[in-house]
């Protein structure tokens, strides 16, 4: 496997500790970096808007600011459970200097420290042939849990970019 | 009409304050470091600034006093006086008599100027003369003066008589204002505090209607509790918004030389003449048309204004005239840009129309010539066959509009062949608050701004007619094209030869006796019926604009927050209407045969 080439690599940086903040989506858990987190609120009401992609689910007001709600499930096309289905109860609020955004999730996500040592971030995942730019920052592996790290603007940026510019351009 | 007055008064002098500590801020650099030539320019030009201020306001005191400055430092600046110590000394007397005639101003106190002015000008003067004289004559004056001071112990009242000749004057007028420390009684904020300031408002309005509904829906209705709440933020709301207009004279003001470069460079003879100068307009909306305004303005000089020879032949006045007026209505502001040249061109609108493949000879033969006149703000439009430095290349007038189209401001053009040009632009108030109908589609609320909206009508669907790709109805014996909303927000660009009849999905859907809530709207002379689920009721809303990145999504110009929290979307009207038409025309390009 990759993991003996990652392991060099990541050893200069042993001691650091890194917080994910966790959350599931389909069958497997996803994290990001607890930076680009703003906060979780109970999903509010959601205004659908037109024109946009199928996994953008419109814009909610929170506290003030309307911003755009999106579901990764529906953009990472995941499989999912009963419950999943049933309704999305939270949203988690992620910021960047220019881009705010909500994220819905099934379940209140958990904050965890994972040591830098556990983050593989050069497995050869084989890639969405579409997506220009690879929004899986690596692969974090504490005991029996598997991790996948995203960059979620990544995720957003690009393709959505890309594909209102489709929209808009007729 | 004084409360006006008194408004510029104060502007004036906060800027007159301003410049004035600028000037001794500069001096005292410039008594440093003799040879900086910035601090030069810039010391010419902040006198130059003040001394058009101060002609414009009719404070001739100040004016001259600035004028004279402004000589000095053009000579310094081209080299032709040398900075010395005495000359120093002269330069700070002069800006502190200066800020004594600005202070004048406020408190009426008459300050002598006339000596320290006419030094100056000596200075000035003897610096031009020089200029023709040899070196060697230069050097031959020197000691002349030289002599006169030491001469001067017999004469004491004497002292340079040569270059001041009217000291006695002089002597007494500054010293008063010299320690006084002075501030003005305006405070200068940044536009973007008050946009935030108007922002909290909004969400104070919005969390208040809040409050009301959530009221009306217990039942507790008609208390006087809440009309306090009411009156005070709508106060507040309204006093925020009067803190960001601005007279449109600002801007105004800026295009005499507007119009004398584009004049001088297309070699005629033109005057600007301005009305309305006091109408009062949101800064933002300003800032938004400001380039606008001097394409129209170029324009008008290059394309409208006809050589002084033409003219003569015409037997107009040599000189053309372009006007610039502003008025005020409800809630909008409306500018013209008229001039008395020569009017559009329409048969050359056509032909280049048609040369250009914006539109087929057929349409033309039907369009009126308000249509016509449109067409001059289409992209790569251009009547004029030889390219000028001054009306660009075809590329401007497109821009106008697309700029007139995001603040949601109509272009309109007036023109009579031989008389001139008038060129329209109504523009909102304020951006920042807006009337508009709500509307119910796909259970989701939506907004449309009264600005564009014509009327609302009810139909059944049999009254609704296919035609072409599109849908029709008459109503009041107009017969008006018909589309429903969902088709186009529905509307999938990427399904191939689909365009020819997405317009109509929905149409094969409906019952024939069901009967349709259609909002009429119209927009630079294109009206549309919107068929819509469910009219709501009319609301002022604060519009705020979508965030990234959903802030590509052009049907939507901004989001509103409802009194129940819920996110509502306001119709971008231009975009639609563009994006509808855009539509139709690809399909009669691609079909070969003509909608309506």
């Amino acid at each position: 496997m990759a993991e003996v080439t990652a392991s060099k690599q990541t050893e200069n940086n042993t001691q650091r500790t890194l917080q994910i903040v966790v959350f599931k989506l389909g069958q497997e858990e996803y994290g990001l970096r607890i930076d680009q987190i703003k906060e979780v609120v109970i999903t509010p009401n959601i205004t659908k808007m037109p024109q946009t992609p199928h996994y953008v689910k419109g814009v909610a007001n929170i506290r003030g600011n309307v911003i755009a709600i999106f579901d990764l499930e529906e953009r990472f096309n995941l499989q999912r459970t009963e419950t999943q289905l049933s309704g999305k109860r939270y949203t988690l609020v992620v910021e960047s200097e220019d881009l705010k955004m909500g994220l819905l999730v099934n379940e209140v996500p958990n904050t965890i420290s994972v040591n830098a040592n556990d983050l593989d971030e050069s497995v050869g995942i084989i890639a969405d042939a579409n997506a220009e730019v690879n929004y899986i920052k690596g692969i974090i592996k504490t005991g029996e849990r598997l991790i996948i790290l995203i960059d979620i603007f990544k995720v957003v940026d690009q393709e959505l970019t890309t594909n209102l510019k489709k929209a808009t351009a007729a | 009409m004084s409360n006006k007055e008194e408004e510029y008064k104060e502007i004036f002098l906060a800027e007159a304050l301003e410049n004035f500590e600028e000037i001794n801020r500069l001096l005292t650099v410039l008594e440093k470091s003799r040879s900086d030539k910035n601090t030069v320019h810039a010391l010419f030009r902040i006198t130059h600034t003040l001394k058009g201020n101060a002609a414009g306001m009719g404070y001739t005191g100040i004016a001259e006093m600035a004028h004279v400055l402004e000589d000095l430092f053009g000579e310094v600046r081209e080299g032709k006086i040398i900075l010395d110590e005495s000359l120093f000394g002269s330069l700070f007397k002069a800006a502190d008599t200066l800020g004594a005639l600005v202070n004048s101003v406020r408190d009426g106190k008459e300050v002598k100027y006339k000596g320290i002015k006419t030094k100056l000008e000596v200075i000035v003067k003897r610096a031009n003369e020089d200029k023709v004289k040899e070196v060697i004559e230069e050097k031959q004056e020197n000691p002349v003066g030289l002599e006169t001071s030491v001469q001067s112990p017999f004469v004491p009242e004497a002292i340079g008589v040569g270059n001041q000749p009217s000291d006695e004057e002089e002597s007494e007028s500054p010293d008063e204002s010299d320690n006084k420390l002075s501030f003005s009684d305006l405070v200068q904020v940044p536009v973007r505090k008050l946009d935030n300031l108007l922002n909290l408002v909004g969400e104070l309005i919005i969390e208040k209607d809040r409050i009301l509904a959530s009221r009306a829906a217990s039942g507790l209705q008609g208390s006087n509790e809440y009309a306090r709440l009411s009156r005070i933020s709508s106060d507040l709301q309204y006093s925020v918004m009067d803190v960001r207009l601005v007279q449109v004279g600002f801007l105004f003001n800026k295009f005499h030389r507007v119009v004398r470069d584009a004049a001088t460079i297309e070699k005629k003879n033109v005057v600007l003449k301005l009305e309305g100068t006091d109408t009062e307009i949101d800064r933002n909306v300003l800032q938004v048309i400001s380039d606008s305004l001097i394409h129209i303005v170029r324009n008008s000089v290059g394309h409208g204004i006809e050589s002084p020879e033409e003219r003569l032949a015409a037997s107009k006045p040599k000189e053309g005239t372009v006007w610039l007026t502003a008025r005020g209505e409800t809630d909008a502001v409306i500018i013209e840009i008229k001039d008395d040249g020569k009017g559009l061109n329409y048969d050359r609108i056509k032909s280049k129309a048609i040369a250009k493949g914006l539109v087929t000879e057929e349409d033309v033969s039907r369009m009126t010539t308000d249509e016509l006149s449109l067409l001059i703000f289409e992209p790569g439009f251009s009547t004029m066959d030889q390219v000028t430095a001054i009306a660009g290349r075809g590329v401007g007038m497109d821009v106008v509009r697309k700029t007139l189209d995001t603040i949601g401001g109509e272009i309109k053009v007036i023109s009579e062949p031989g008389v001139g040009t008038t060129i329209q632009l109504t523009l909102p108030s304020s951006m920042a608050v807006k009337s508009c109908l709500l509307f119910e589609l796909k259970d989701e609320v939506y907004a449309i701004p009264l600005a564009y909206t014509e009327s609302v009508i009810s139909l059944y669907r049999s009254d609704i007619h296919k035609a072409g790709g599109g849908l029709v109805a008459s109503h009041l014996g107009k017969n008006i094209s018909i589309v429903f909303l969902k088709d186009v927000f529905d509307y999938d660009p990427t399904v191939i030869g689909q365009s020819n009849n997405a317009l109509q999905k929905t149409h094969d859907l409906v019952h024939p006796e069901e009967k349709l809530d259609i909002v009429v709207v119209s927009f630079n002379n294109r009206t549309v019926g919107f068929v819509v689920d469910k009219l709501l009721q009319q609301k002022e809303i604060v519009e705020k604009p979508l965030m990234k990145p959903v802030d590509k999504i052009k049907f939507i110009g901004g989001v509103t927050i409802l009194g129940s929290g819920n996110v509502c979307l306001v119709l971008n009207v231009p975009f639609i209407l563009h994006f509808i038409f855009s539509l139709s025309s690809h399909g009669r390009a691609s079909k070969n045969f003509s909608l309506n």
